[in-house]
């Protein structure tokens, strides 16, 4: 069973001249423990793409399947509870909340969502492995945007999620931070078993994808790598 | 509350300007509303010791009691709960002490009100030149035994007792007898007291038209100077109330707006809209409580601290009853960015 399918998935701005449909009939699916690319230029609806298959956008029609179960027909309530457990976002600009040191980063998620969580032996591996374990006490803003971006994918893992949703994640990074940030989300899919989707433009994280969509005006195919 | 606890904690400043101004407001209130009452309580105060419900006046007077005169004839039979009182404003003058205006207030010791004064020292009047005074006149150094005048050709009187609390129309209040009154007053024959006093209320049977009886609290509320003086403080009050709410939920607002796209992540990330609500009303709420506590203790301090002759009276229900309505303000300020909250759109933090 895939753990995210996107099937028949239309979306459509706008009503008479200023109607533009951005994606066409979009079919999609990624298995757990691989690493899905989506890349495509400006304007090609990889931000559209994402937000639908995060469950923040209803398409305007088609369906959205986490872990086989569908979006549709759910309340705005379930679908927040269906995004805590089964997503995890990385978003471009990290997005930490400014007044939670990066322990707190974790807490947060304990209030709203108490059961299911990595123990704090795991987490303390993860914080390990992405060498962040000395930074728990620091704010986002005393930390690097490196270490920022470490401490979002910790948070975007913490709650144990199958799928892991990653915007633009090497936008602001030169190449030698590039090779790493791909080897860190290649491991998360292989090591972790998790669905990993990455929205780029950046073609320097291809080699690290088990597979390739390339979206253009729209329309979402799969390539050849 | 998580998320109101850690935000307080990590922008001590921005939080700690926030409480500031809310310990000035509620102190500001809390000073107001205790002035407002003590300022009340000069005039009222005498009354209330007497535990009276209704005041019989001259129906020429005005309700002024100053202004009453009444025959015996007028008045008729008194029963076991009605008491004559007169009332003359005097000045008490004495070697060695300032000049001090004064209400004198003649009794007949057999009847309810002067059975009713309390004393703090001393002993009821026995003769017309015998005196009880309000404590203040202790205060000002008078004692036991202390000669004082009350008008110019009438004598010398002796101050054999005092008691506390004894105010009427902003001014100390000698008891003396009856007689006296009389005397003070220097009246031709006929007039027997200024007014009939009942600790019963409703209207008095077998008295003459030209008497009207007034419940306590029109009496109250006639004399010179109390109610627009209690409106002047209302309107303050009620002002700074206004205030308070502004304050807050300007703050609020712009604090909130400022952290619509960190709540927007929260929201993508599939954190409930209700936390980020709780979040915003707590805070609020945590700030204004804090802001009060200090506000509390700040007017606890003024209270052991102020003079004696400052005319504030501390009321604790009162105040919590203030504190409540400005806890109230807090909320509801609270309550306007909520709106902007639950309208935060996830799909903006995708992007780029
Ligand atoms: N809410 C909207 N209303 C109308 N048009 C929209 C809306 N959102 C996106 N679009 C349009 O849809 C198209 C795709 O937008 P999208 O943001 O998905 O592109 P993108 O591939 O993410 O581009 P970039 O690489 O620049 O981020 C664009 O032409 C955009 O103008
Ligand atoms: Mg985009």
């Amino acid at each position: 069973m895939p753990a995210l399918a996107l099937k028949n998935v239309n979306q459509v701005f706008g009503t008479g001249t200023a109607r533009v449909q951005v994606l066409h009939d979009v079919n999609f699916a990624v298995e757990p423990g691989t690493l899905s690319l989506i890349v495509g230029p400006s304007g090609s609806g990889k931000s559209t793409f994402l937000s639908i298959a995060g469950g923040l956008l209803t398409p305007t029609s088609g369906s959205v399947w986490l872990d086989g179960v569908s979006y549709h027909d759910r309340t705005k309530k379930q679908r927040d509870q269906l995004r805590l457990q089964s997503i995890g976002f990385v978003l471009q600009a990290y997005h930490l909340l400014p007044y939670l040191n990066v322990d707190d980063q974790f807490k947060l998620v304990d209030h709203v969502k108490p059961k299911g969580n990595l123990d704090a032996k795991q987490l303390g591996e993860l914080l390990d492995e992405l060498g962040i374990a000395d930074l728990r006490k620091k704010f986002p803003g005393e930390l690097s945007g490196g270490q920022q971006q470490r401490v979002a994918i910790a948070r975007a893992l913490y709650p144990d999620p199958s799928v892991i949703l990653a915007d633009e994640p090497t936008a602001a990074l030169d190449s030698a931070r590039v090779e790493v940030v791909g080897a860190l989300f290649q491991a998360l899919a292989h090591a972790r078993g998790k669905a990993v989707v990455v929205v780029t433009h950046d073609v320097r994280l291809e080699k690290f994808a088990d597979q390739i969509f390339a979206i253009e005006d729209g329309v979402l195919h799969q390539v050849n790598k | 509350m998580f998320l109101a606890l850690r935000e307080i904690r990590k922008e001590k400043l921005r939080s700690g300007l926030i409480v500031a101004m809310i310990v000035l407001i509620s102190y500001l209130i809390f000073i107001l509303t205790s002035l407002a009452l003590g300022l009340a309580r000069q005039n009222t105060d005498a009354l209330n010791s007497w535990g009276t419900q209704t005041v019989t006046l001259n129906g020429s007077a005005n309700v002024d009691m100053r202004q009453s005169l009444i025959t015996k004839k007028q008045a008729g039979k008194l029963t076991g709960d009605e008491a004559y009182i007169g009332q003359a404003s005097v000045v008490a003058k004495a070697q060695g002490h300032e000049n001090t205006s004064a209400v004198f207030i003649g009794l007949q010791s057999n009847q309810f009100v002067a059975k009713k004064i309390k004393l703090t020292s001393g002993h009821r009047p026995q003769s017309d030149k015998q005196l009880v005074a309000d404590t203040s006149f202790q205060d000002a150094g008078y004692k036991l035994g202390s000669k004082v005048r009350l008008s110019s050709d009438s004598g010398k009187f002796t101050i054999v007792g005092f008691t506390k609390n004894a105010k009427m129309n902003i001014a100390p209040v000698v008891y003396g007898r009856l007689g006296a009154w009389l005397d003070l007053k220097d009246l031709m024959p006929g007039p027997i007291a200024s007014a009939v006093v009942s600790r019963k209320a409703g209207a008095r049977s077998q008295q003459s038209s030209a008497l009207k009886t007034y419940s306590r609290a029109t009496f109250i509320n006639k004399m010179p100077g109390y109610s627009a003086q209690n409106m002047t403080f209302e309107l303050m009050i009620g002002f700074l109330m206004i205030i308070s709410l502004i304050v807050i939920a300007v703050f609020l607002y712009i604090l909130t707006m400022q952290k619509l796209p960190n709540y927007a992540v929260l929201r993508a990330q599939g954190i409930p809209s209700r936390v980020l609500v709780g979040a915003t009303i707590s805070q609020s709420l945590i700030l204004v409580v804090a802001g009060l506590i200090i506000g509390t203790e700040l007017t606890a301090l003024t209270a052991v601290a102020m003079p004696a002759a400052v005319p504030m009276a501390f009321d604790v229900p009162q105040l919590a009853a203030v504190a409540a309505g400005l806890v109230l303000m807090g909320l509801i300020g609270s309550l306007i960015p909520v709106g902007a909250v639950l309208r935060v759109d996830p799909v903006s933090v995708i992007g780029g």
